[in-house]
């Protein structure tokens, strides 16, 4: 204690004396040296109601912590900041200069003292509120999580449909993790086919789960990354870049949480910004990997995967978002340019999983056709990576699970060149991905894709093919598969897929409605009306499905009474018209079907219903005299 | 106010005998009174853990601590101590029922309790024989290797692994370690 003073003692006498010999260098102070690095670089997260443990909002808050900010930020450890500087400039950046560390450092050594209050720069101002404003739609998840007090760091996905009756265009998301403290990472993937809402065990019951695929069924791949970490400021997108909204879509909200010591709930919600200018420039998120390749033997210390791709297209990348699990150490992305000079996209010295998120481009890196970008990613497997989730370490492959491991450099990248130019862009990925996996699920499914979109069905059929054969439980591949035989007018295959789809997944509306639309191309329309109305019930606001229903039932009803069978006919017809009420035609095929059935008065109230529909119809006219002379004579 | 506190350790840190001054200025528990600290005449250890309210890596531990109070409570006394003069009795006690502990708390601000068991942070154990003997200090398992470098579950589980010799009347065989967690030389 007596030895203690006497430290104090001396350091006063020091800082004094230094007061006296050095007019010039005054010491250091909060309100003075360490206030404007804190409220910069701390605060944002050390806030109320943010993901930072404690405030540190003022010199109280400051001088309770100083020892340990003075450990964690020589440590570098806070502010949190994976990239290295100098291999590329981020939005994000929050990392401390080696001169503001060394300051905190002699500040802490000199008692913290506060300094007069004088020097005080402004107090930080945050909103708890929506940072962008009121958002236009803000979404709930359907139930919230319940952490456990203690136990293992999980990762949970809730499904949240987006409730909306037109398609309208994105410009900003702001997430609003609800319980930061516990959420050290969140991301919405968009799934436009509500293919991830059957993974749960009851509707909005979300499920488990680190990294997952969404099915989609159509080309219009991801824009623009929809993430949040903690000290995440939100921002609108550049202009000409809003993102499509389609009603009926499903938000799937995958979070990382980290339990904290007392049961938590987790209830995030989201909120959307709209904007009425559409898309103009077409973005794009791609991808290098080399999952399947990673086979990490226990102990190997230095385990590289890497990947490689050559661009078809002048790119801008504008973000980059590298991702790996607890074995992550090194990670390094670059480009090889046609001239031969390389320029770095990003490179993380320790990569820490607790801490990732997608980093924005201060100025967007200009990569000219031909150029390779690459990924280099090295993996510590030995007892010694303190993050490995096996003791004593095991073999680990590449896979989606928290103890499997993956590598990943994803980019968002706009080409240079005017239009959409996303399918050249994804054709040459996917060429890459199928080099790589030759039977693939993903390469040969989205090649299938691809080549069905440019309307060559023919083609994509073999891909579609070996998609199923990777994956044989897929019910989404069997559907696609169908669905280009279909579109190749191999109309009885396509059927028996669609059947097979649907024995894998009975819930899957896609399938159902695919296997309707091809039974009533062949004419089948009992079948095919069956199953329209059981795409209706499963989705009661799928306007195509109604459409078709209805057209499937007026052309049914078309033929019985070509058939001689007015009867059956008056009921499809009647049945069609709970989907085309105005439509003039199915009223006046009705209209004289139930003429033929002697029910003159029901038939004049169809023909009058075509006639205000449509006056100029001259059948309606016509028939609708011959009932009336009818009626009258009656 | 800095100094004052330092004035009021040193006082209370030499007069800890005193029962006047440890009324004021010494560990008392929540109720404000003074406590027997070893179980003279049960010969049960007694353990300290460390705690902070506003300390995240200590609040993490709350449910391995509540586990070890569970399994080994009826053989040893177990103490929570709030060092952080800030945490006032009404804060310990929310802090206390939001984590579920069930322990007998002490509050410490002078950290007189704090310098006796030899703690650094929070959290942080503290094991003494029955006579008042510290066996064992350090941290409460080996999962914070440092500042944000955690292992998925610990491999050492240091206190229990102290209180479980201290209480089967065996040597404890590791004496101290060094725990991860929040300064308190910060609370003073």
């Amino acid at each position: 204690m007596t030895r203690l003073l006497l430290r104090a003692l001396c350091a006063a006498a020091f800082s004094v004396m230094a007061a006296h010999t050095a007019d010039a260098a005054p010491a250091i102070t909060f309100y003075r040296q360490i206030a404007p690095i804190i409220y910069k670089n701390c605060a944002h997260c050390h806030r109320p109601g943010e993901s930072g443990p404690f405030s540190l909002l003022n010199y109280d808050d400051v001088k309770r912590r100083a020892t340990q900010i003075a450990a964690v930020t020589k440590r570098r450890y806070m502010p949190p900041w994976l990239p290295e500087p100098g291999y590329g400039d981020f939005v994000e950046e929050r990392r401390l200069s080696d001169a503001q560390i060394q300051l905190i450092q002699e500040w802490v050594k000199q008692g913290s003292p506060a300094g007069p209050i004088a020097d005080a720069p402004a107090a930080p101002q945050f909103t708890s509120e929506w940072q962008l404003g009121t958002p236009d739609l803000v979404l709930h998840v359907q139930q919230p999580y319940q952490l456990s007090a203690g136990g293992p760091e999980v990762f949970w996905n809730f499904i949240i449909p987006v409730h909306l009756k037109t398609t309208r265009w994105v410009k900003a998301i702001e997430i609003r993790p609800g319980n930061a403290r516990v959420i050290h990472h969140a991301s919405v993937i968009v799934d436009r086919s509500r293919s991830a809402r059957r993974r749960e065990k009851s509707p909005g019951s979300g499920f488990a789960g680190m990294d997952l695929t969404v099915a989609e069924t159509t080309f219009d791949p991801d824009s623009t990354f929809l993430a949040w970490k903690p000290g995440n400021v939100p921002a609108p997108e550049p202009d000409g870049m809003a993102w499509r909204a389609d009603p009926g879509m499903d938000f799937v909200f995958n979070v990382h949480l980290r339990p904290s010591g007392k049961a938590e709930s987790v209830n995030p919600a989201i909120g959307l910004y709209f904007t009425d200018k559409p898309r103009t420039k077409f973005a794009m998120l791609m991808e290098l990997e080399h999952d399947g390749a990673i086979d990490i033997p226990p102990g190997e210390r230095d385990y590289v995967v890497s990947d490689d791709f050559r661009t078809p297209l002048d790119l801008m990348v504008l973000a980059v978002y590298p991702h790996a699990h607890y074995l992550g150490r090194l990670m390094e992305g670059y480009a090889m340019l046609p001239d031969g000079t390389r320029k770095w996209l990003i490179r993380i010295p320790e990569w820490d999983l607790n801490w990732q998120g997608v980093f924005h481009c201060k100025k967007p890196v200009y990569l000219p056709r031909g150029t390779v970008i690459s990924m280099r990613y090295h993996y510590d497997n030995s007892a010694d990576n303190v993050r490995n989730p096996n003791k004593p370490p095991k073999r680990v492959r590449g896979g989606s699970q928290a103890n499997d491991e993956m590598g990943n450099l994803w980019l968002q990248v706009l080409p240079v060149e005017k239009g959409d130019q996303r399918a050249v862009l994804q054709d040459a990925l996917m060429r890459r991905l199928y080099e790589k996996y030759p039977e693939d699920f993903i390469a040969n499914f989205n090649l299938g894709d691809l080549l069905l979109s440019q309307g060559k069905a023919a083609n994509a059929i073999p891909y579609f093919e070996r998609a199923w054969k990777a994956e044989p439980r897929s019910a989404l591949a069997a559907t696609e598969l169908g669905t280009a035989l279909a579109s190749a007018s191999r109309m009885p295959e396509a059927i028996q897929r669609f059947q097979q789809a649907l024995d894998l997944d009975p819930k899957f509306t896609d399938a159902r409605y695919d296997l309707a639309s091809a039974e009533a191309a062949s004419g089948q329309w009992e079948p095919a009306a069956n199953g329209f109305r059981q795409v209706l019930k499963e989705r009661p606001d799928d306007a195509k499905a109604r459409e078709h229903l209805g057209e499937v039932l007026f052309t049914w009803g078309d033929e019985l009474a070509g058939a001689g069978n007015p009867g059956a006919a008056v009921e499809r017809y009647s049945e069609a018209l709970t989907y085309r009420a105005e439509d003039a035609e199915l009223h006046t095929n009705l209209g004289v079907t139930l003429a033929q059935l002697m029910r003159f008065k029901e038939a004049q109230a169809e023909l009058v219903a075509a006639l205000r529909i449509d006056p100029s119809s001259e059948t309606a006219r016509k028939a609708l005299a011959a009932v009336q002379a009818q009626i009258k004579d009656k | 106010m800095r100094k004052a506190y330092i004035v009021a350790a040193v006082i209370s840190a030499v007069l800890l005998a005193v029962p006047a001054f440890a009324e004021t200025s010494g560990p008392t528990d929540l109720a404000g009174k003074t406590v027997q600290l070893f179980d003279t005449n049960h010969s049960k250890p007694t353990v300290l853990i460390f705690v902070r309210t506003d300390c995240p890596i200590s609040n993490r531990y709350a449910p391995e601590l509540i586990r070890l109070y569970n399994e080994l409570s009826s053989n040893a006394i177990f103490y929570l101590v709030y060092a952080d003069p800030a945490n006032t009795v009404e804060v310990i006690h929310q802090h206390m029922a939001e984590y579920g502990y069930t322990f007998t708390a002490l509050r410490d601000p002078s950290h007189v309790l704090v310098k006796f068991a030899k703690v650094r942070v929070t959290p942080e154990a503290a094991v003494f024989s029955a006579r008042g003997q510290l066996l064992y200090h350090g941290r409460i398992d080996n999962r914070y290797v440092d500042f944000g470098k955690a292992m998925p579950q610990p491999t050492r589980r240091d206190l229990e692994e102290a209180l479980r010799a201290a209480v089967a009347g065996k040597p404890v065989q590791v004496a101290s370690t060094t725990a991860i967690g929040c300064f308190l030389a910060d609370v003073q």
